[in-house]
């Protein structure tokens, strides 16, 4: 099991587009993605679940991967991440 | 007591409480299901997952070409909130644990998503619930197949009010618990006004706004001759109205007593008057009296409310018990008539997203598309002859040129061939015969009028495309009109057509099932008349009491004419 803190930067959060594509590539991997955020963890896989978090900028996320394939699924997520902040 | 004016669609008068069909189909009964048929529902909610899918994916390519890309992104985003681990797992998990419907799963999975979405700061996204709701409904229209199990859950008998019904939603009418029907939107010829007036259904369309001024168990009065529908009556109009309803019921009883005279006028001319059927209807109604053939059986409703088309054995099973309770006389089977608002439950590429389907792939142009189905039917025709003693027929809808009419007929004499060599032989000649229903082959019937045995104008296509009018939008509907001089005139020029070759020209459309109007094409020389079985005897009667050389007036000077109102006067006159 991998646990990560990961800070929202960007202006506008976790918007419709970068919840999507978080959701998109967490549906590539085996293992069981969680986020949590203020003590609600959703299933990162789920958009729906996703919206219900709406990390605005400042929020600190906890990510938590547990599987086979969880070692590339945290690179891919960060890189996701990455992709979302330098977006604004 | 609120009366509202919409079309008369079916005649007749039905009075009983209102069962209201939600225009949201949103009817979430929880039924419990039991342990061993869990995994069943479960596999229900997986197909009906599968079938959202296919359906947002092919919304999904065409909203690109016609609303742009980001309609086609909101689709793309709607494919993933069906995907979401809430809706597929989370339903299933829920039916399993619970025991319960998938409907019902379903619907508390999306309570529950809508309650934590209320409480999302984010405006944005708390907006999203919309989204969800639509998936959630496209999901549920997958699940319930429509409506047909709204209708399985009345109860007692009741009066059906619906903001629209489409032809299959009609047909589910269960006769012994709805008394008749009325629906927002909706003109007098759609199809479901036709199954109506075939399943002798009082029905009243086009009402705008029914749906939302009745409510479940108010009492409702409808008067499908007048086209009104009544809400809460007062005890008198309930008694006038029960009196009234009786009185039809009596003259009915009273028409069956002409049932064994001749189908001619005063003066003695000859109409032959046939019948129209669906097929999927019980065909022991058609003892009730004796008509001088079946003049167009509605071939498409076996392709209709069916995963897969209906195989040859299918078909021929219901063509010869129907074919024989008409002993030796004609038996005329159209080819499926599929499209328009006809659409078949099996996917077929040509149907998909049409934005005009009355005036896209329909009738034989769908068929010359899919010649596997159309020589499917063909054979199930040239068999079912070769069963029966029926003078069995064979006709092709929509079709709007020669050259199709052409290659129809090729391919009729090929499997004819073809079969003739199996020994499969027809006991009497098939006659070959076309639905003059498109303005462009009414005006050029001269040229394929060697090729065909007989030709039968269907006045409910014909008029919609000559006056161009939808019949089925109530904004348009007062246009569709068969007392406008083009259609007389139009039907006159068929007539003559078919005369000059001596081939047998009949009306299957709404025309002759209506008193008012037959009188103008018997003056016109009609040779028969295809009539719904519920206008039958009523139009026998008109018949008889009419005088052949008074109509042959009235039609001719009714085509000189130049407006429907002169044409409706002179009619007024005339009777």
């Amino acid at each position: 099991m991998i646990q990560e803190k990961i800070k929202i930067k960007n202006k506008l959060g976790i918007h419709a587009r970068p919840a999507t594509l978080l959701a998109q590539e967490a549906g590539k991997f085996k293992s069981e993605i969680f986020i949590a955020k203020d003590g609600i963890e959703v299933n990162a896989k789920s958009i729906m679940g996703i919206m219900m978090i709406a990390a605005e900028q400042g929020a600190v996320l906890n990510l938590t991967i547990n599987g086979e394939d969880e070692k590339e699924a945290v690179k891919a997520l960060k890189n996701i991440f990455d992709k979302i902040f330098e977006e604004e | 007591m609120i009366t509202l004016k919409g079309i008369p669609a079916s005649p007749g008068i039905a009075i009983g409480p209102a069962y209201i069909v939600s225009s949201e189909g949103a009817n979430f009964e929880k039924k419990k299901i039991p342990p061993t048929n869990v995994e069943w529902e479960v596999r229900r909610y997986q197909e009906a997952l599968r079938l959202t899918y296919d359906d947002l994916t092919k919304t999904q390519s065409n909203a690109k070409e016609l609303f742009g890309k980001n309609f086609a992104k909101l689709m793309a985003a709607h494919k993933l909130i069906l995907q979401d681990p809430l809706l597929v797992q989370g339903v299933i998990d829920k039916i399993r644990k619970e025991q319960i419907n998938a409907e019902y799963a379903l619907f508390l999975v999306g309570q529950e998503v809508n309650t934590t979405f209320e409480k999302i700061k984010d405006e944005f996204f708390r907006e999203r619930k919309f989204d969800i709701a639509d998936v959630a409904k496209r999901l549920y229209d997958h699940l319930t197949n429509k409506q047909q199990n709204t209708f399985a859950s009345i109860k007692e008998p009741s009066v059906v009010i619906a903001h629209n019904l489409f032809p299959s939603d009609t047909i589910h009418l269960k006769r012994k618990s709805v008394l008749g029907f009325a629906t927002d939107i909706g003109g007098k010829t759609s199809h479901t006004a036709l199954l109506a007036q075939n399943m002798q259904m009082p029905a009243v369309v086009g009402l705008s706004q029914a749906t939302t001024q009745i409510k479940n168990g108010d009492l409702i009065i409808i008067d499908g001759q007048e086209g009104l529908l009544i809400i809460n009556p007062t005890t008198e109009l309930i008694a006038l109205y029960t009196k009234r309803k009786n009185l039809i019921e009596k003259e009915e009883k009273s028409l069956k007593t002409i049932s064994d005279l001749p189908n001619e006028t005063l003066d003695g001319h000859k109409v032959n008057l046939y019948v129209n059927y669906d097929p999927r209807r019980d065909f022991k109604e058609l003892d009730n009296f004796k008509s001088q053939g079946l003049g167009l059986l509605r071939t498409e409703f076996l392709y209709m409310d069916k995963p897969v088309p209906p195989t040859l054995e299918e078909q021929v099973a219901v063509y010869k018990k129907a074919a024989l309770r008409f002993d030796t006389r004609p038996f005329t089977i159209r080819l499926a008539d599929l499209g328009g608002d006809k659409i078949a439950q099996f996917s077929l590429a040509y149907h998909e997203e049409e934005a005009n389907p009355f005036m896209g792939c329909r009738g034989i142009r769908l068929f010359l598309k899919y010649p596997a189905l159309m020589k499917t039917q063909i054979q199930a025709i040239i068999k079912t002859a070769s069963l029966v003693p029926a003078k069995v027929k064979i006709m092709a809808p929509m079709v709007s040129a020669a050259e199709e009419v052409i290659e129809v007929k090729k391919v009729f004499e090929q499997t004819l061939k073809e079969m003739q060599a199996q020994n499969i032989c027809p006991q009497n000649k098939i006659d070959f015969g076309i639905m003059v229903e498109v303005p462009s082959m009414a005006l050029t019937l001269d040229s394929v009028i060697n090729k065909i045995d007989f030709a039968s104008i269907g006045t409910n296509d014909l008029i919609q495309y000559l006056i161009a009018v939808d019949r089925g939008n109530q904004e348009v509907a007062d246009l569709y009109d068969p007392y406008h001089p083009a259609v007389l005139r139009m039907i006159n020029h068929i007539i003559q057509a078919c005369h000059k070759k001596k081939v047998e020209v009949s009306v299957c459309g709404e025309m002759a099932s209506d008193p008012e109007l037959v009188p103008f094409l018997v003056g016109l020389g009609i040779d028969s008349l295809s009539i719904s079985t519920r206008m039958f005897l009523r139009i026998k009667n008109t018949l008889r009491n009419l005088n052949f050389e008074d109509c042959s007036n009235l039609a001719q000077a009714a085509i000189l004419m130049g407006s429907s109102d002169e044409i409706r006067k002179l009619n007024e006159k005339h009777s």
